[in-house]
């Protein structure tokens, strides 16, 4: 078996520690002897979506994200037809905002892909905190640490989990990110894999499923895993 | 007005010594207390300074640059002002001046030498502006506090413009640093290294400014020497690495540091390429002011901090060095330094995320730990408050580490176990506690 990761542009979108995120899916494949294979795509490379089967979309700054933006407007009927044929998407932060359909700054609009039904502007204070958020999805919560001054407004999509500590995609309405079919949109790095092995797991069940018609991982030992993400929930939550 | 300055002096100076007792450092509350008082005060005391100011920026390397910076004056006999213990917001800056001062408002010195965190420029230069300002390098760094490095530019470009008699030295191989002094209308000189060191640099380490930031285009580079220090130029527009003022040729890292400049041998007892760009920025500064440096080299030998920079500490037969490490670049060059060293040795690192250090620690993921897989490092130890993230970083690179939250406590089991070559890494805030942790066992 082997999964192949596409990271989009980590030479822009590098800014969480998101290679974190790549380093958590391909060891947690290869210690489960499926062979990863990790593709970085840079500004000028083609990108041919069938050969991928998950994709990372990481966060830069604004300046990086609107070169981001005008390169990835090119490519948006191929990233449609990707995610609405059930590829795996993982988008943090900065890619999180790109999966709408635009981002209002005080420079200026971001047009979005409009993959999935949301928008964002830019609010103030920017919003800095650790985070915990819930999903029923998964048996434990998922944190991390979130940093930005765009305010998301998922419209009616599935949030990725409810908030129980920090300030989630508006610091409104209690929501954090964005779940629509396989695509998970979210504010939280840290980065959001390693302490949250569940949802990482998630992610690559949901690519072999895709590709081979069965999602079953074996189970792992990630006691140190999860000390790391009980330490954040018992200091913010409990 | 001069019973207020008195007043103002005395209670910093006390407030000061008084945390000294209690074991803390009490320099940023002493400054604090005496703008507040006498809002003048940083004014009129830096007025006083005889000849010239110096300031020192950047994300790496100010404290060390600093600190040799203040040697190399002192040592041609001049008196000076420096904050020596890496306060270098508004108020650390305000308390070097004020406890140097004496209780009547006068300051003898002849030169300042003030490192001065890159967004607090434009806080400090409404106070003073300086003859000098050395600019290191600029690296991700707490980007919860500061946010992007595009932030940092603007406020350091803000600061030159405050300040446009300042002459600037900086780090021509630095391209981010060497576009804002190139840019700033500011006189600048630079420091550099033009010959490769490195054969095959490790291309996946974190790197920023891979775009030229006049045009946007990707730079290409003839070489790195780490991170996005090296030899590079623009493939669209005519940015590029500016002639090197101070350039550093015939560089040996065999035994400690030694390179020619200005025609000149220096030699130093360090580890750690980085250090030659300290002691390359601290010389061509001095040398920009005017100094002759007839005794570099002695000042260099005699030059002991003692602020856990590199620090070394003997311990019941053990070596222990002691040395910060707070972001990717500065962890990927202390990473180099330990690996420079073939012997057998243990490790310890110490993470915490309070203020200070930036509670954001999602920085770890840009370290390149993977270079810690070696034979020689016989054991790791994770310690500080988030000693499980740091644990987790190792295990998604297949090494294993102990985990022993307490500093202090992991220090005494490895010394009980008989290491004998101890390397203790930490970030900020477990600095200080850490030095004096070391230095109470020392006795």
């Amino acid at each position: 078996m082997k999964i192949t990761i596409g990271h989009l542009y980590p030479d822009l979108l590098n800014l969480y520690g998101d290679r974190g995120n790549i380093q958590c899916m391909k060891k947690r494949c290869e210690w489960r002897g499926i062979e990863a294979e990790v593709r970085e795509f840079q500004l000028m490379d083609h990108i041919d979506f069938s050969g991928i089967d998950i994709l990372l979309l990481g966060g830069g700054s604004d300046r990086e994200q609107m070169i981001v933006c005008q390169k990835l407007k090119a490519l948006q009927k191929e990233f449609r037809d990707y995610v609405e044929d059930n590829g795996v998407l993982i988008a943090v932060c900065g890619g999180f905002q790109l999966l709408g359909h635009y981002y209002d700054t005080e420079d200026g609009r971001i047009e979005g892909l409009s993959l999935v039904d949301l928008y964002t502007e830019q609010g103030s204070p920017r919003l800095i905190s650790n985070i915990v958020i819930e999903n029923e999805l998964f048996p434990y919560p998922i944190v991390g640490f979130e940093n930005h001054s765009g305010r998301t407004y998922i419209q009616g999509n599935q949030p990725f989990g409810k908030v129980s500590y920090g300030f989630g995609n508006n610091n409104k309405d209690k929501q954090e990110g964005v779940m629509y079919k396989n695509v998970i949109g979210t504010y939280l790095h840290g980065p959001l894999l390693p302490k949250n092995p569940h949802v990482c797991d998630l992610l690559l069940s949901r690519a072999l499923e895709k590709k081979y018609g069965d999602g079953k991982l074996e189970p792992l030992d990630d006691s140190q895993e999860l000390e790391a993400n009980q330490y954040i929930v018992k200091r913010f939550v409990n | 007005m001069k019973l207020r300055r008195t007043a103002a002096i005395l209670t910093a100076k006390a407030l000061s010594f008084g945390c000294k007792l209690a074991g803390k450092q009490g320099v940023t509350m002493a400054g604090k207390l005496a703008l507040k008082m006498d809002p003048d005060i940083l004014k009129d005391l830096a007025h006083q300074v005889r000849e010239k100011i110096f300031v020192v920026c950047g994300t790496n390397g100010k404290t060390t640059t600093n600190n040799l910076l203040c040697s190399a004056i002192e040592a041609e006999g001049k008196k000076l002002v420096c904050n020596h213990t890496g306060s270098n917001m508004l108020m650390g800056v305000a308390a070097a001046f004020v406890l140097a001062a004496k209780w009547n408002g006068k300051l003898d010195a002849d030169y300042a030498c003030i490192e001065v965190d890159e967004a607090s420029t434009v806080r400090v230069f409404p106070h003073f502006q300086p003859d000098y300002m050395v600019l290191t390098n600029l690296f991700r760094d707490q980007l919860d506090r500061y946010g992007e490095i595009d932030i940092t530019m603007k406020l350091l470009d803000q600061a030159m413009k405050m300040a446009p008699e300042m002459k600037v030295i900086v780090n021509g191989d630095d391209s981010l640093s060497a576009y804002l002094a190139m840019e700033s209308g500011n006189e600048f000189v630079t420091y550099g290294i033009s010959e490769q060191v490195f054969e095959d640099e490790d291309s996946h380490e974190m790197r920023e400014g891979r775009f030229c930031k006049k045009c946007g285009a990707r730079l290409e580079y003839d070489f790195y020497h780490y991170s996005q220090i090296g030899v590079y130029h623009c493939t669209q527009c005519d940015f590029k690495r500016p002639c090197i003022d101070f350039d550093a040729s015939h560089i040996q890292m065999k035994h400690g540091l030694e390179f020619d400049v200005e025609g000149r041998h220096i030699a130093a007892d360090y580890r750690g390429f980085y250090n030659i760009y300290n002691i390359l920025a601290a010389y061509s500064a001095a040398r920009t002011g005017g100094l002759e440096l007839k005794t570099f080299d002695q000042v260099l030998k005699n030059f002991n901090p003692q602020n856990g920079r590199n620090e070394v500490f003997h311990i019941q037969g053990c070596r222990v060095l002691l040395n910060l490490a707070k972001n990717p670049a500065g962890f990927n060059q202390n990473i180099s330094a330990v690996m420079e060293d073939k012997e057998d040795k243990d490790l310890i690192i110490a993470i915490n995320d309070n203020a200070q250090d930036g509670i954001d620690i999602s920085w770890l993921w840009d370290v390149d730990f993977d270079r810690f897989r070696s034979e020689d490092i016989k054991s790791i130890t994770v310690s500080g408050i988030r000693c499980e993230d740091m644990r987790l970083r190792l295990k998604y690179v297949d090494i294993s580490s102990e985990l022993i939250p307490d500093i202090k406590t992991a220090i005494e089991k490895r010394i009980r176990e008989g290491s004998k070559n101890l390397y203790v890494l930490v970030n900020y805030t477990a600095l200080y506690g850490t030095h004096n942790i070391l230095k109470d066992m020392e006795r």
